[in-house]
């Protein structure tokens, strides 16, 4: 066989290799689906009808559990959570691409320090703050919408300010300065020049941080018991008490994921741009 | 301008932090959970418990967690990072429908954890679930049926997945790196002589380097602190095959009111941690020193 026949041969091999690879990582979740579609019967006995599809366990999930009180708590908890990550962010983040001041070396070490910090070693003090506040003052935060908010807020900052300050470095300094020099002041500046420039990099940090909070689950099932109960404990609560409604379980798995695949596809270049960028750089 | 932010980091990080370390010198349970940070002080009470007690029940409880939160954690970490580079490296050639192979490879790392925990804990079951159907039914690899969700087994039901869900962000960081990397590099060492796995060895790996480190040393700090996938998986006890020091400490501190207990559990946790990250700063030091 000739040197270039052989090239072109494992070129094919490869190329076969790459879409077997794909289709098995993709494996998981066409099985999520395929048992999201399928009646709870044939899912038992494993006689699945691939070709009739039904969509009853999609309707009847909402039923089984209260999912929509779920759902609500989870989009108002990371929207906010989210929200105010990508605000605090923002400005440090843009303090952290711009000056060399004291202590920012500091800062960004403080940065990754958090990341070293267990969840639950701040949960049990958190936990035991909220309870004593509940039983001193009328600050309510055990089980409240405003609790969890603080709590992720505090959370994802600091991976969104990491986030956010790759994108302001990918800002040329020149945009600020040519508003300067016509009468503009750094803030000014900084509102009216560089945060519309910065619009991809707010919404990735967003969409980065709303991520993370719609997977939490520790805190989640630590501080709240009822009104502020997000989807992973109503998963949890799934599973304990209707295991066997596999289909509805499945389907369930199918409605939580899909919010965050619309806001991760559709910010996809941008979200890629923060994670690499941040990593390639250093 | 940081000042939002650090003002918030410190409240919520750095004091409950501290709260937490001072919590773990108290002897706080049922009991005294009244008395909240009032409870009556122990000294290294509960260390001495977990670490050198061998009568009190807790003491191997501790032992077994730490034991499989490091198996677990090596495990996971590794194959994230074997099998995340070798899908960048088979993504970073050209072929047909490259774009859309390398959006839809990212779908994994999408689908929240307590999504894969539930879907894989339906996969693994022994009667109905897929992955025995396959390995004895439709195949016969295997001619028993496994039982993967209880003993023994119940490690790799947790592993699997999280490697599944890790390789993607892995494969992405790969594949920035390794289109980074000047193709002439390789163009040279070919007229050399030097075949595929010669320029892999020798001018791929190293070139990584820096991005294999911040991957290690992040990523085992994220496994060494996972939660969600054990514990919906295989609920509040995992059992010892696959007890992690986080199920333990959320179980010990919520179901049993041993949160003195489950504070000096956290603080050691920290304290391999910070260990880890001295190893990992003497070992790859020099690959940071010209970025910092």
């Amino acid at each position: 066989m000739s040197a270039a026949a052989r090239r072109r041969l494992t070129g094919w091999a490869l190329n076969a290799l790459t879409y077997a690879v794909l289709l098995a990582m993709l494996a998981p979740v066409f099985w999520l689906l395929v048992s999201a579609t399928q009646t709870q019967g044939r899912l038992a006995n494993g006689t699945l009808d691939l070709l009739s599809p039904t969509f009853d366990a999609f309707s009847q999930m909402w039923q089984t559990i209260d999912f929509e009180r779920y759902l609500a708590n989870s989009i108002i908890i990371c929207t906010g959570a989210a929200a105010f990550a990508t605000a605090f962010a923002s400005s440090a983040g843009y303090a952290l691409a711009r000056y060399r001041f004291r202590g920012s070396r500091a800062y960004g070490l403080t940065v990754i320090g958090t990341q070293l910090i267990p969840g639950s070693l701040f949960l049990l003090p958190v936990f035991l703050g909220f309870v004593w506040l509940g039983q001193n003052t009328p600050i309510r935060l055990l089980d409240t919408h405003v609790g969890m908010i603080l709590v992720y807020t505090a959370f994802f900052t600091p991976l969104a300010i990491y986030f956010m300050r790759a994108f302001f470095q990918a800002i040329p300094r020149e945009l600020e300065e040519a508003a300067m020099v016509d009468g503009s002041t750094r803030f000014g500046a900084f509102l009216r020049v560089v945060l519309p420039n910065a619009v991809p990099g707010l919404l990735a940090t967003f969409v980065y941080a709303f991520l993370f909070a719609w997977d939490e689950l520790m805190f989640a099932t630590a501080l709240t018991e009822q009104d502020a109960e997000t989807i992973p404990i109503g998963i949890r609560n799934f599973i304990g008490n209707y295991n066997e409604e596999t289909d509805q379980l499945m389907a369930a798995g199918v409605v939580s994921t899909i919010p965050v695949l619309i806001a991760f596809f559709a910010t996809q270049r941008w979200l890629v741009r923060g994670i690499t960028g941040g990593a390639v750089k250093g | 301008m940081i000042a939002p932010a650090l003002a918030f980091m410190v409240l919520v990080h750095l004091v409950p932090t501290a709260a937490g370390s001072f919590l773990s010198f108290l002897d706080l349970n049922t009991f005294t959970f009244q008395q909240l940070f009032g409870a009556p002080w122990t000294g290294f009470g509960n260390y001495d418990s977990i670490l050198f007690d061998s009568s009190n029940p807790l003491h191997s409880g501790f032992t077994t967690a730490a034991g499989n939160t490091a198996f677990y954690t090596a495990w996971t970490v590794g194959g994230t990072l074997v099998f995340g580079l070798g899908i960048a490296l088979l993504l970073n050639r050209r072929f047909p429908g490259q774009r859309i192979v390398r959006t839809l490879m990212l779908t994994p790392w999408v689908v929240p954890s307590f999504v894969v925990a539930t879907l894989w804990q339906f996969m693994w079951q022994r009667d109905a679930g897929i992955i025995n159907k396959v390995l004895v039914d439709y195949t016969g690899i295997v001619d028993e049926r496994p039982t993967w969700l209880l003993g023994e087994n119940s490690m790799w039901a947790i592993i699997v997945p999280s490697i599944w869900r890790g390789i993607p962000f892995a494969m992405l960081i790969f594949l920035a790196g390794l289109q980074a990397i000047p193709r002439e590099l390789h163009e040279a060492a070919a007229i050399d002589g030097a075949g595929p796995w010669k320029r892999f060895r020798h001018i791929t790996l190293p070139l990584l380097r820096p991005l294999i480190a911040i991957q290690l040393l992040f990523g085992v700090i994220y496994s060494a602190y996972q939660f969600t996938i054990p514990y919906i998986m295989l609920g509040t006890n995992p059992g010892p095959s696959a007890d992690l020091l986080m199920t333990l400490v959320l179980r010990q501190s919520f179901s049993n009111n041993l949160f003195g207990y489950g504070a000096a559990v956290s603080t050691l946790l920290m304290l391999a941690m910070l260990v880890w990250v001295a190893i990992w700063y003497r070992a790859f030091r020099r690959d940071f020193a010209e970025a910092t």
